[in-house]
């Protein structure tokens, strides 16, 4: 296998390389009200950006900006230039609401403002190991925008890992990253070769061969990367409820939990820990991703059904001869937002929690759409329609879960949904000279030089 | 707003889990000979053997290849558990599909044959044909059917047994015992 090469001097390392733990941050959205106050923001964010130098570190403070479609065009974007970025891309979560199950109260009429409308254009994230770091980087970048009159703040969501180090629902999260082709970092399971760089930075080629299909001029699309973020909030209170009215034993509410989940709280994999969790295998980066589903294709370990199988269902689906897992990848950087809910509370709080989940890829339609409709959102691949994933799922009406064990299987019922989609976009995180050449747009189209000085 | 406007067209009618998936391709002056005899040669192979029940994608319910108008002419058309848009891809670029619909293609007009495969996907969208009507028997998925199959097997073997009159007498057995007369 050839090593490819990545210029990593030229990419968003934010969007490579996982999160600090532990972390704070924050997301900025922002309104881009003048095109040429917009050019003058990215102009000042890639000099932020180029600052950092060559891709930092994992668990360093990382800056990562991307733009949504109309982000694009208030910069200025040329129409044929605009064409060329993905379909799905170009219409917007909100359009796609309805085909990614966020419907009823997870539906775009029930997002959190703005989110979801064409107001948003740039999105920030700042993901720092402590306040300070944080908020060194966090004061450059308000600098950058607040004195240009032409940028509106819209919308800001702090982030910081829970005390626990794990979500709101009680787990350690950010395991199972896949390791990419010519980005320094190994493999944690060993029997995924890393993905081809193509998966996830477009100008490469990716796992079929070929090369993504990329915006136009190249200079814009080349070493760039859609991201995709959702604020999820998770209905921890019902969660621990369902769980208490399920079991009988604080043990049995952590085995249920666990195979839901498709992991123990420590972050150990059912398939390495079926019995018990197991502490020192869930804090062991080298072991707790080092795993298959193959010896236990009916799920008596790890149910077919469980979050983390469906995620990401490994070896399990080898023998179908229909799906490539690999083409269904994606690096993924969540954090956590909002206070934890104290240890046994069962009484919901009222507090908004949950989850901002972060998603980094080359492919919307095939790797983040792909894995939540087909594989989280539906049961079709597993053998079960009627099942959604049981923690993430959109359980329009109740759901099922099916826990494989002998003699007799148990099934859940009336699971009510757990997680509410609160907005988020599709957003593109350009490399540093796409940003140079963002900056450098001199549209002449008169509608997008209105109101500039 | 409605979302089909800018994304690839979803190919197929689905009732339930399952959507029909047909193409149709024009035969190779002069290669109508060799095309049968490669469609009889698969019929030979694991899997497309009357009887195999297997194969090797697991997620479709039934196959077949028709030659039609005078041999000038090459249907291919099945059943699939999923969205077939959706994975396109996988089919197109990896696992034993592929390499099955080479031989067969490399009969029909406009094939280039590999490795090209955005040239492959293309092609075989191009002859893709949705369904004006389609309809099903039965509501399953492939994994659903095989489960019923084995479920089925099993309940014919209790009833086998000399005691299974006895076994049935449990009240929450009736469902079972419904199905037991005949």
């Amino acid at each position: 296998m050839d090593e490819i090469s990545l210029e990593l001097d030229d990419i968003q390392s934010g969007a490579l390389f996982e999160r600090p733990s532990p972390y704070v941050g924050v997301y900025l959205l922002l309104s881009i009200r003048d095109g040429r106050d917009g050019r003058e923001l990215v102009r000042r964010l890639h000099r932020l950006l180029a600052s950092a130098g060559e891709a930092s570190e994992a668990g360093e403070t990382s800056l990562t900006v991307a733009f949504t479609y109309h982000g694009l065009k208030a910069l200025g974007v040329p129409e044929e230039s605009l064409d060329s970025f993905a379909p799905e891309f170009r219409q917007g979560m909100a359009a796609r609401a309805e085909i990614l199950g966020d419907v009823g109260e997870s539906g775009p009429d029930h997002w959190e403002k703005p989110l979801g409308s064409a107001d948003v254009h740039v999105a920030i994230s700042v993901l720092a190991p402590d306040e300070d770091r944080l908020r060194a980087v966090a004061d450059r970048a308000r600098r950058a925008h607040a004195e240009l009159p032409g940028i509106e703040l819209i919308w800001r969501q702090d982030c910081y890992q829970l005390a626990t180090g794990r979500t709101s629902f009680g787990f350690k999260d950010g395991i199972g990253q896949p390791a990419v082709e010519g980005s320094g970092r190994p493999a944690t399971d060993s029997r995924e070769p890393p993905l081809k760089a193509g998966e996830i930075l477009l100008g490469y080629p990716d796992e079929t061969g070929e090369l993504a299909p990329m915006p136009f001029p190249e200079v814009l699309g080349r070493n760039g990367t859609y991201v995709v973020f959702r604020k999820l909030h998770t209905k921890v209170a019902a969660y621990r409820s369902y769980l208490r009215s399920r079991a009988h034993s604080r043990a049995e509410e952590n085995l249920l939990g666990a195979k839901m989940v498709g992991r123990w709280q420590s972050g150990a994999p059912l398939a390495l820990a079926p019995e018990r969790d197991d502490p020192e295998l869930g804090s062991d980066p080298l072991r707790n991703n080092d795993f298959a589903y193959g010896d236990d294709p009916r799920g008596f370990k790890c149910p077919v059904g469980a979050h983390a199988r469906r995620a990401n269902p490994r070896d399990a689906l080898d023998q179908e001869g229909s799906v490539d897992v690999r083409l269904h990848r994606m690096i993924r950087r969540g954090t956590s937002y909002g206070p934890a809910l104290p240890d046994g509370v069962l009484e919901d709080d009222g507090a908004e929690r949950g989850i901002m989940f972060v998603f980094a890829g080359a492919h919307l339609k095939r790797q983040f759409e792909f894995v939540k409709t087909q594989w989280l959102n539906d049961g079709i691949f597993i053998g079960a329609p009627l099942e959604a994933d049981p923690l993430v799922g959109p359980h329009g009406e109740a759901g099922t879960f099916t826990i494989p064990q002998r003699p007799i299987r148990r099934r859940l019922q009336d699971l009510p949904p757990f997680v509410v989609t609160r907005g988020g976009e599709y957003c593109f995180a350009p490399s540093l000279s796409a940003l140079r050449w963002l900056a450098d747009l001199q549209p002449d189209d008169p509608a997008t030089q209105r109101g500039s000085r | 707003m409605t979302t089909s406007d800018v994304s690839a067209p979803k190919p197929g009618l689905s009732v339930g889990p399952t959507s029909e998936f047909s193409l149709f391709f024009r035969v190779k002056p002069g290669e109508a000979a060799s095309l049968r005899q490669a469609l009889h040669a698969l019929q030979e192979t694991p899997g497309y053997r009357p009887g195999d029940y297997g194969m090797a994608i697991q997620t479709i319910h039934e196959a077949r290849f028709v030659l039609f108008d005078d041999d000038t002419r090459l249907a291919f058309i099945t059943s699939f558990d999923g969205p077939w848009d959706a994975y396109m891809e996988d089919f197109f670029t990896s696992g034993p599909t592929l390499a099955l619909f080479d031989v067969i293609f490399s009969h029909v007009e406009g094939y280039d044959g590999l490795p090209d495969l955005a040239a492959v996907r293309s092609f075989v969208l191009g002859a893709e044909q949705s369904a004006a009507a389609y309809a099903r028997n039965y509501g399953g998925t492939v994994k659903e059917i095989r489960k019923a199959q084995r479920v089925n097997s099993a309940f014919q073997e209790v009833l086998d047994h000399p005691q299974a009159a006895e076994i049935l007498e449990h009240p929450a057995m009736q469902p079972l015992l419904d199905e037991a007369a005949d």
